[in-house]
């Protein structure tokens, strides 16, 4: 089973192999817990929607199209899901690993070296005041390497709209990273 | 907790407590959506080409060659409805189109763009193919609701439109979609009986005062011509001994009253207007 492809095991799935969406759960409980935690921080909360969006998968398998990646299909469930408790909740702080935030602080390019010394806090800080529409295409394009086409899968919206908006929130990033930074520097 | 979540989910399938939903409930909901689609976009074309033929055939878009006297009678005799359900059936098309995939492949702007200029085409077309004279003739048999979408015999309050049948000294009898009218104007010397006119002025009660009238060919109005005509199949004008069906007469109940009464008499039309129109 761990040879075959996310599509194959929907297929084994479909012809009647249940034990198979194991397979499915295995490969996708970690990213997909990494994913929600860019959208909600308590870790109950996380396994719950979880567990919802593994439930929602199982059963819309037979709607899944097969000329299309699995892994966006289930991540659209998850963004879905993520959207959901949001507005459930109001509750949208991010949680970055510890990786996750100097993966933020390189890939905004921040040239001064004041700046470079941002705390975690400060990074969770600027994710959060941005906006969801920016938040999502950078989340999943910086710390779920996602690409392009995937994310245009994922959030619905056109591959160009995906690069302004990944432009656009790095800017957003940017401006107020600096900002910080020149307050640290007086 | 990964093994957990794992055995969670796994126990609830094989227990049965969840399931897949059927391929069928998916094939219906493709088919659904692609039906009401299509629907929407054929509704689309139909009612585009409807108002194209409304504004082609009847006297809505003529008062405005009386400036700004007939821009009321424009606004009056505008088919808002058709308008309206034609922007509904637009904007449904355009919810759908975002329920679908082809919403994000392309910029929606674009697909927008493209459904509009393919009804517009259509629709166009559609009215070289005499669809909309067979709607037109079958929507007079149509129920009240269903033909308010076509107003061909609608009565307004700012123009009017339609054949003289008895000229006076200081008002018309006209032949209108409504039956025959009184149109009210002192400067007639010009018109003659069977001349197709439109007027623009106002409506008080059963009579129109006419400020200004303009004689025009059959063929500007065409749909106007053939609703009187239907109207007044069941009559012949130069028949003065038949008498007027009283659904054909739109005039102020005591006039009517005497006209039928006229008519009961074997007067011919002529001399009953004399004796009931009042000037």
């Amino acid at each position: 089973m761990e040879k075959l492809n996310d599509e194959q095991i929907v297929k084994a799935i479909l012809d009647g192999d249940n034990d198979a969406y194991r397979e499915i759960i295995r490969r996708y409980e970690e990213k997909l817990s990494h994913y929600l935690r860019k959208f909600i921080n308590d870790k109950d909360d996380i396994e719950d929607v979880l567990q919802v969006v593994f439930i929602k998968t199982y059963k819309n398998l037979h709607g899944f199209d097969m000329s299309r990646k699995f892994s966006s299909w289930i991540y659209r469930i998850s963004h879905n899901e993520a959207i959901n408790h949001i507005k459930k909740y109001k509750n949208t702080r991010i949680c970055l690993d510890d990786v996750e935030y100097k993966l933020i602080d390189d890939k905004v390019d921040i040239k001064r070296e004041a700046d470079r010394m941002f705390l975690k806090k400060e990074i969770e800080e600027v994710l959060n005041d941005l906006k969801l529409k920016y938040r999502e295409p950078l989340v999943l394009f910086y710390l779920e390497d996602k690409s392009y086409e995937e994310i245009s899968d994922i959030l619905r919206i056109p591959k160009n709209t995906v690069g302004t908006l990944i432009l656009r929130g790095k800017k957003l990033i940017k401006e107020k990273l600096e900002e910080i930074g020149k307050k640290y520097e007086e | 907790m990964k093994n957990e979540l794992e055995n969670k989910i796994m126990g609830k399938i094989n227990d049965g407590k969840i399931r897949l939903k059927s391929k069928y409930v998916f094939w219906a909901e493709k088919l659904g959506l692609g039906t009401a689609f299509t629907l929407s976009i054929v509704l689309s074309i139909l009612f585009f080409n409807l108002i194209l033929f409304y504004l082609k055939e009847t006297d809505n878009l003529k008062y405005l060659s009386f400036g700004k006297f007939g821009i009321f009678a424009f606004l009056e005799s505008f088919p808002y409805l058709l308008v309206i359900v034609f922007i509904v059936l637009i904007v449904f098309s355009g919810y759908l189109i975002t329920k679908s995939d082809a919403s994000y492949k392309k910029p929606f702007g674009q697909l927008i763009i493209f459904m509009i200029s393919f009804i517009v085409f259509f629709g166009v077309v559609l009215t070289y193919t005499g669809l909309s004279q067979k709607i037109e003739n079958h929507s007079r048999n149509l129920r009240e609701p269903i033909r308010m979408l076509l107003p061909l015999a609608e009565i307004h309050d700012r123009g009017v439109s339609g054949i003289i049948f008895e000229k006076y000294d200081n008002y018309l009898i006209i032949q209108t979609p409504q039956g025959l009218r009184r149109i009210e104007f002192e400067n007639n010397n010009d018109l003659k009986e069977g001349s197709f006119v439109i007027a623009v002025g106002e409506r008080k009660g059963f009579n129109f005062f006419a400020s200004e009238i303009k004689v025009i060919e059959r063929d500007d109005v065409p749909a106007i011509g053939r609703e009187i005509d239907f109207k007044f199949r069941s009559f012949d004008r130069n028949d003065f001994n038949k008498r007027i069906p009283s659904n054909l007469l739109y005039f102020e109940d005591e006039e009517k009253k005497c006209m039928e009464d006229c008519f009961r008499s074997e007067r011919s039309p002529r001399d009953c207007f004399d004796e009931c129109i009042r000037p």
